[in-house]
């Protein structure tokens, strides 16, 4: 638990925490991230998996005072982290932020099967992930959560690479040219990329309505 | 206008993941309706995992690559990576409960908890939450309109949190998303006038303090 003697955590002392990561290698966690949610980077994934299996390790130790379910809570994170990464938002908060909640919630859910009996997953509902409400905070044309889980299923039926691009530019937020530059295409082909499928889309939600 | 909050210790403690399930539900309850507290929890959330995933540790988010033969870590990292990336976050649903001859939307935290039967006695009615965490018990608690609960006070600790509606008692009077801990040192006796709905937890059972209620101290139980 965090030391706070007045009840008050000021900016400060939050920016102290937040220093121990340096800036560089909370972009290089955001890189690494941002290749697996658009490419499934196999490589990318190592290199995040290498850089939070140790503390996720000994976080799992102390909750369980297991080796077996510190490396099961090891493995149910990570594997989340796969699964969800194209979920992930970079405008919503740190890489760490995000696997945090995500072994936070699986660490609570499996104490709660340990010492109730109970099988009932409510951290999700409990803590909801950041990425839930992002929804929320869209810009007005995707107000309508319908119409975006509708869009969502479009998008994924597109060719892989207009969805890489749709997925970097609407669901993780990145910048043309940032997608340009994670891709390692040229600026132009991620515009043409982006057109050819809000063309699609565009004509697929005609065809629909 | 919500009021009255949970102390940061007690968001700290939630972001933590250290509560019981019936404390977490009542404080994402209370989150849910106050954007004060969902700041605040965002930044605790950033910290802890700051603190959780630091860099004290020599070996961690530094020259990852030396250890990269680890058999059984690669063993692990290729099991995961032939799994499909194809998560897809449901919209949480809304869970909601008659009262008072409306419905009423319930926090998104007990989307999946199971509560039995409204039971009352008089103005009072609640149901208690299927969450078998021993002595911490919790419940759902309608108060009809003009109805109160006896003067008590708490062996243990009791969490209030308005769902709908208002009540007021000696210290004060509260209205919807307010959260209100109270402990041994206080006494009181909250009165509804217009009927209220909320979600209660309490380690142990209430004392009555005063007169004739005194005699419901046997089913105190039943009260909160």
């Amino acid at each position: 638990m965090l030391q706070t003697s007045n009840g008050n955590m000021n900016q400060s002392q939050v920016e102290n925490k937040r220093s121990m990561l340096t800036p560089e290698q909370s972009a290089e966690l955001k890189q690494w991230l941002i290749a697996v949610a658009l490419k499934r980077d196999k490589k990318s994934f190592a290199l995040l998996f290498k850089s939070f299996a140790p503390k996720i390790k000994s976080f799992g130790f102390k909750q369980f005072n297991s080796e077996a379910l510190a490396n099961d809570l090891l493995q149910e994170t990570m594997s989340l982290v796969w699964r969800k990464a194209h979920l992930y938002n970079a405008d919503k908060g740190a890489v760490t932020t995000w696997v945090y909640t995500i072994m936070r919630n699986l660490s609570f859910d499996m104490l709660r099967k340990m010492q109730t009996n109970k099988e009932d997953c409510l951290s999700d509902d409990i803590w909801p992930i950041v990425d839930a409400h992002a929804a929320d905070v869209d810009t007005e044309e995707f107000a309508d959560h319908l119409l975006k889980q509708q869009l969502a299923k479009y998008a994924d039926a597109l060719p892989e690479a207009q969805k890489q691009v749709v997925r970097g530019v609407y669901f993780n937020e990145l910048t043309q040219e940032e997608l340009a530059q994670q891709l390692n295409i040229p600026l132009g082909t991620v515009k043409s990329r982006l057109r050819l499928a809000l063309g699609k889309l565009r004509q697929q939600i005609e065809e629909n309505s | 206008m919500i009021k009255h909050h949970p102390k940061h210790e007690l968001l700290a403690a939630f972001v933590a993941g250290e509560l019981p399930a019936a404390l977490n539900i009542a404080i994402s309850a209370h989150v849910e309706l106050c954007d004060e507290c969902q700041q605040a929890i965002t930044l605790l959330t950033q910290a802890k995992a700051d603190e959780v995933f630091s860099i004290e540790d020599e070996s961690v988010f530094n020259n990852v690559e030396v250890d990269l033969d680890d058999d059984f870590e690669d063993l692990m990292i290729a099991q995961i990576t032939s799994q499909k990336g194809d998560y897809v976050d449901e919209e949480p649903t809304v869970c909601t409960v008659e009262y008072a001859g409306k419905q009423v939307n319930l926090p998104r935290a007990l989307n999946s908890v199971n509560w039995a039967k409204f039971q009352g006695v008089g103005k009072l009615s609640r149901a208690r939450l299927d969450l078998d965490e021993g002595t911490v018990r919790s419940y759902l608690l309608q108060i009809g309109a003009g109805g109160s609960v006896p003067m008590h006070t708490h062996k243990g600790y009791e969490v209030t949190v308005l769902l709908d509606g208002s009540f007021e008692d000696e210290m004060c009077s509260y209205s919807k998303g307010d959260f209100i801990w109270l402990d041994q040192s206080f006494t009181h006796s909250p009165v509804s006038n217009d009927g209220c709905l909320c979600l209660t937890v309490a380690d142990d059972a209430p004392v009555f303090t005063q007169g004739l209620s005194k005699l419901l101290n046997p089913i105190g139980r039943f009260i909160y």
